[in-house]
């Protein structure tokens, strides 16, 4: 019996041995982030980055919920036990307020910065400090089936009213005409739908540029695009569309169910992949529709910050600009489908450019004509957009799914807005 | 005598039919998990009868290329440490709390029942905190020591119960005998409870295999347990439903067994049979 007692207490303390070192050791950093290729490419390349800086990263890429409550602990208790942090750019505001994230911006050196796009750099410069340094700006694309069209006997819809009577040629008992995200969530029907929204001249705020933050939600112009989209998911999705997140846009378009979807570039560049998609050879892309309004791209920005309670921000800081790197970005762009890179000078790259040419010849051309169409406000950089985003999102889904008429869901966003807003 | 009559044959086919949609209702979704794990990825979202033979064993091999594999292992090394230090701590502390004359036996029982009764989600915040500052953040005792939260009080309870079924006249035979207590604990009270304490730990082992909330807290990638990986498969722009199909049977499979053997003894245990 004492045999056993003294063999268990010896196996405790070295099961109490941690399996990975933790950051309070000495160059030894903890990088936490979410799955995308990005991060997937960047986790296989830690071993670079040690032997560069003589730095150990343990890069933890985990599903976006895990994310979630990891963060949530480690920020709110303060346990300084991650470095570096995915930072999507609509939260930023409010990891800032929160008092969540630290300023780099004596931390990181101009060489990095200058080879980084301006849009999604800005996009982390608040209050005149940089928050974090981006790695990923997706943006969205339509995807059409080149084969449905002609039979058809239609074009490329340039507009969403157009997309509507294109919509109505193609869609049959056995063959719908578009698949679009319509679960409520900021980065789910929110990031879709102000594409409709902004085509028709409708915005969230009365003046958001102006610092006027009153909403301007249920306005009509915003009513005409809400018709808009509740009527192509309904009339002309396939069924249970109106509960269709990226997956299932995704699967619909890959499938043939669809002949058109607008997505962000990660997926659209999946669907024109013959590895990919086995309708990618008749798929062709475009710039989303527009409407009286012009064109709204979709934008959507990912980077690498460092939390406030982070216990050796310098070492965080070098790890960021190695991840950014021409060098290190460019591996990625090359072992993953990356085409959505923020580091300038990638784009030169001939074997890059070489390898998304293969995959489709209009595929980098498009992304970098929806970059500078798209605004880097196109969802509101402000603290309360989480919120805010996932409220307006219930309410426009309320809509799709015939729980509230488009006008009813407008006020209730309305409302809604107001009441997170304390208006 | 057989009951022939319409009026029964009625009733029976009434239970007959709930019985079989119940059946179905608990069955396909495994059912269904088990055909997408055999599903070509491009064919996932297609009905079966449409293209019946886009069928591939290549979603196994690609999970077994993942880190899926290391964290289905932390799944059995923390449950099982957690499942067997319950069992030394909690099968003898079921014993004195059924047998020895102790006045808090009633507090004790409320405090056991209270650990069982808060949820996780209340103390996960000062635990999260003890454990940074403690060094386990990312390790098996870490994670074993939390899963004893689970484990122990549902062992002990268990044991206690199955314990207190055994008669007083057996421990004191043994005595008397010039038997031990520690000797009539094990020769004699706990071979009579086996079928408790067999149930207890098969228990005690489901309760911590299928954690999801502890391990989400306290595990990083080094010690990520199956169910906190099958969250993995879900990325920013894709869900892997084929791996999280392969998975979830990975994490189904060593259930089944346990669950046969853990059929018989729980039966037993909850009928308050002991091995005479």
């Amino acid at each position: 019996m004492k045999h056993l007692f003294t063999a268990a207490l010896v196996s405790s303390f070295a099961l109490a041995a941690p399996v990975a070192p933790t950051a309070a050791q000495a160059e030894e950093i903890n990088v936490l982030m979410f799955g995308m290729p990005y991060t997937v490419g960047l986790a296989k390349l830690a071993d670079d980055f040690e032997a560069e800086t003589g730095i150990k990263a343990n890069i933890d890429v985990v599903g976006q919920d895990v994310f979630e409550s990891r963060i949530t602990l480690s920020f709110t208790g303060g346990t300084g036990d991650i470095d570096v942090v995915h930072t999507p750019v609509i939260q930023v505001q409010r990891w800032i307020q929160a008092g969540w994230l630290q300023p780099m911006t004596d931390l990181v050196s101009e060489e990095t910065t200058s080879d980084i796009l301006a849009g999604p750099l800005g996009a982390y410069d608040v209050n005149g400090d940089q928050w974090a340094l981006p790695f990923f700006a997706g943006v969205g694309l339509m995807s059409y089936r080149e084969d449905l069209l002609e039979a058809a006997g239609a074009e490329v819809p340039q507009t969403w009213a157009e997309m509507l009577d294109v919509a109505a040629k193609i869609t049959t008992d056995d063959q719908a005409a578009i698949a679009l995200r319509a679960v409520p969530g900021q980065g789910f029907n929110m990031f879709i739908f102000p594409m409709v929204m902004r085509a028709y001249g409708g915005t969230f705020f009365a003046d958001y540029e102006g610092g006027d933050l009153t909403p301007a939600i249920n306005s009509p112009e915003n009513l005409e695009a809400l018709n808009v989209y509740v009527k192509l998911i309904n009339d002309y999705g396939p069924a249970g569309a109106g509960n269709f997140n990226f997956a299932e846009v995704k699967a619909a378009a890959e499938n043939g169910q669809v002949a058109f979807t607008v997505e962000g570039t990660g997926i659209i560049s999946q669907l024109v992949d013959p590895a990919k998609s086995q309708f990618a050879d008749v798929t062709g892309i475009a710039l989303p529709p527009g409407g009286p309004a012009g064109r709204s791209p979709a934008i959507g920005v990912h980077g690498m910050g460092i939390p406030a309670s982070a216990p050796n921000p310098e070492a965080s800081a070098r790890f960021i600009e190695w991840a950014v790197s021409s060098e290190t970005v460019a591996k990625i762009a090359m072992s993953e489908s990356f085409p959505d890179f923020t580091t300038a000078s990638v784009a030169q790259n001939p074997e890059v450019i070489a390898k998304y040419a293969a995959i489709h010849p209009d595929f980098l051309t498009m992304r970098v004509a929806a970059l500078d169409l798209a605004i880097g406000h196109y969802r509101p950089l402000i603290p309360e957009w989480p919120a805010l985003g996932q409220a307006i999102g219930e309410s426009v889904n309320a809509a799709i799914n015939g729980l509230m008429t488009p006008e009813e869901a407008l006020e209730q966003a309305d409302a809604d807005m107001r009441d997170i807003l304390g208006l | 005598m057989i009951d022939n009559s319409p009026e029964f044959r009625v009733k029976r086919g009434i239970g007959l039919t709930l019985m079989l949609v119940l059946l179905a209702f608990a069955a396909v979704p495994t059912l269904w998990v088990l055909i997408l794990s055999f599903r070509a990825p491009m064919a996932i979202f297609q009905p079966i009868w449409e293209s019946p033979l886009a069928l591939t064993l290549d979603n196994f091999f690609k999970i077994t290329r993942s880190n899926f594999p290391s964290a289905l292992m932390n799944s059995f090394i923390t449950a099982g440490l957690s499942t067997a230090f319950a069992m030394i701590v909690g099968v003898p502390a079921g014993f004195a709390l059924a047998k020895a004359r102790l006045s808090g036996k009633f507090v004790a029982s409320w405090v056991l029942l209270l650990l069982r009764m808060a949820p996780p989600v209340g103390f996960v915040i000062p635990l999260f905190l003890l454990y940074v500052n403690a060094g386990l953040i990312d390790t098996y005792m870490g994670l074993v020591f939390a899963y004893m939260t689970l484990t122990l009080p549902l062992v002990t309870w268990s044991m206690w119960n199955s314990f207190a079924q055994v008669p007083d006249e057996l421990i004191e035979a043994a005595i008397m005998d010039d038997a031990n207590l520690m000797q009539a604990f094990l020769l004699i009270a706990l071979p009579a409870a086996r079928p408790g304490a067999v149930a207890a730990a098969i228990l005690a082992f489901l309760v911590a295999w299928n954690d999801f909330f502890y391990a989400l807290i306290i595990t990083r990638s080094g010690t990520a347990t199956a169910p906190v990986a099958v969250m993995n498969f879900i990325s920013y722009d894709s869900v892997d439903w084929a791996s999280i199909a392969v998975a979830s049977i990975a994490l189904t499979l060593p259930i089944l067994p346990l669950m046969a053997i853990a059929n018989r003894y729980i039966v037993q245990s909850l009928s308050g049979a002991v091995k005479g």
